[in-house]
């Protein structure tokens, strides 16, 4: 398709959500408490290094998105919760910074387990 | 496409630029009025001015924030404001105890129905390796000193969700009016760098 | 991969020196690659996700010193050609035209 002036004010206002309606259960709740995977995919991913191996809580899940993993190399569709979850600075950065201090990242059911 | 032969050259940027849409052109895949319109949306139709409607609405309105935080792409869309990198947005609230500051470390991931597209330094490395680790120290450099007391809580929005702050209602604003309020909403402060301005006449803590 | 890319918690790459305002775009030629973007995404064939790979796999020193819309043209580049939509000979041969004044 060309896209052409007349329909850039439809994709401007439209855009094109990540969001798939599947039923797909979520693997974590509200609360729980989680590992991230200390993984290294040499392909594309969304989970940043500095968060590998940390533990975080679940503070809300915003349901269920296509898969960046596989979206990005055309593999099969793997539609799965997104969540924010919370981590403290210090079990981020070490015990330096204020004990006060969050971070919030949005991860994919993939990227953690129970922990 | 054509343009005067005289000035300074053109970065090798430029020079890439043209050569993929003057390619692209030929072979008929786009549109070159169509970037014309894209140009245009973004330099002149939508901003920051969005999202600060949003907020002001929100700050006068105990219903429409209620709406807000729970459902921000609905609330965000009875204004009117939706689409491109804003399908699926999240509201996050500066209060006395929490400060929120967005990032994303991985690209330059922004909600674009209402704060337009990015500022460069938003973009740029140094912002995306320091706001996660040091946000305090960051947040310095834009002349904002959060207390010890409140928790900074950074956001690193790599997947499809997009933030927006919102900030607090500055004090002694009681009597402005929902476009007088809408005034005081900088783009910093929806982004977490910044606060709202303080009413003319008031000084800011 | 843990690329250039995945900057959170580097430490050394200076100030972040916020200007007092700017335009959305510097120059010209930032605007017509931003908005390549739309216009290739229709026809093009990637996925947002693998646009944002193959930015990722640019060559590091050239990721941190170009301009971020230069960063979008490297990713359009490498599409273009893996969807066969154009080829490096012409986009070199393009360029070099441009280069020299030839259009």
């Amino acid at each position: 398709m060309l896209l052409t002036p007349d329909i850039v004010p439809a994709v401007t206002s439209t855009g094109a959500t990540a969001r798939v309606a599947a039923n797909v259960a979520p693997r974590f709740r509200v609360g729980d408490q989680i590992l991230v995977n200390n993984i290294h995919p040499t392909t594309h991913t969304r989970l940043p290094a500095y968060l590998r191996g940390k533990r975080g809580v679940i503070e809300r899940d915003h349901g269920v998105f296509a898969y960046p993993e596989h979206h990005a190399h055309h593999l099969p569709e793997k539609p799965q919760h997104c969540y924010a979850v919370r981590f403290t600075a210090r079990e981020l950065w070490g015990s330096a910074v204020n004990s006060r201090d969050t971070l919030v990242a949005d991860l994919f059911d993939d990227y953690m387990e129970l922990r | 496409m054509s343009r005067p032969h005289a000035g300074p050259p053109e970065s090798d940027p430029a020079i890439l630029t043209r050569a993929i849409e003057s390619l692209l052109t030929e072979k008929g895949l786009i549109d070159p009025k169509a970037l014309d319109a894209m140009v245009d949306t973004y330099e002149n139709k939508i901003g920051p001015r969005n999202g600060a409607k949003v907020v002001a609405r929100a700050w006068v309105d105990p219903g429409y924030k209620a709406r807000l935080l729970a459902d921000a792409t609905a609330a965000i869309k009875e204004l009117g404001f939706s689409g491109l990198q804003g399908e699926d947005m999240v509201v996050v609230e500066n209060t006395a105890d929490v400060h929120n500051v967005l990032v994303c470390t991985l690209c330059s991931c922004y909600p674009w129905p209402t704060l337009g597209l990015p500022p460069n330094w938003y973009k740029a490395a140094p912002y995306r390796a320091r706001v996660v680790a040091d946000p305090r120290g960051v947040l310095k450099e834009f002349g904002l000193e959060v207390p010890e007391t409140t928790e900074i809580r950074t956001w690193d929005t790599t997947a499809e969700l997009r933030y927006l702050v919102l900030p607090q209602r500055p004090a002694g604003t009681e009597n402005l009016s929902e476009e007088q309020l809408a005034d005081l909403v900088t783009r910093d402060s929806m982004i977490g760098v910044g606060l709202a301005k303080a009413a003319r006449g008031e000084t800011r803590a | 991969m843990n690329g250039i890319h995945d900057l959170g918690g580097m430490h050394g790459l200076g100030p972040i020196n916020p200007p007092a305002s700017e335009p959305v775009f510097r120059e010209p030629w930032e605007g017509r690659a931003f908005a390549m973007f739309a216009g290739t995404f229709v026809f093009c064939g990637y996925t947002v996700d693998e646009f944002r790979h193959e930015i990722e796999k640019m060559d590091p020193a050239h990721y941190l010193e170009a301009p971020y819309y230069a960063h979008w043209l490297e990713a359009f580049k490498a599409c273009l050609i893996k969807y066969g939509h154009i080829t490096s000979d012409e986009l070199d041969a393009r360029i070099k035209l441009i280069a020299s004044g030839g259009q």
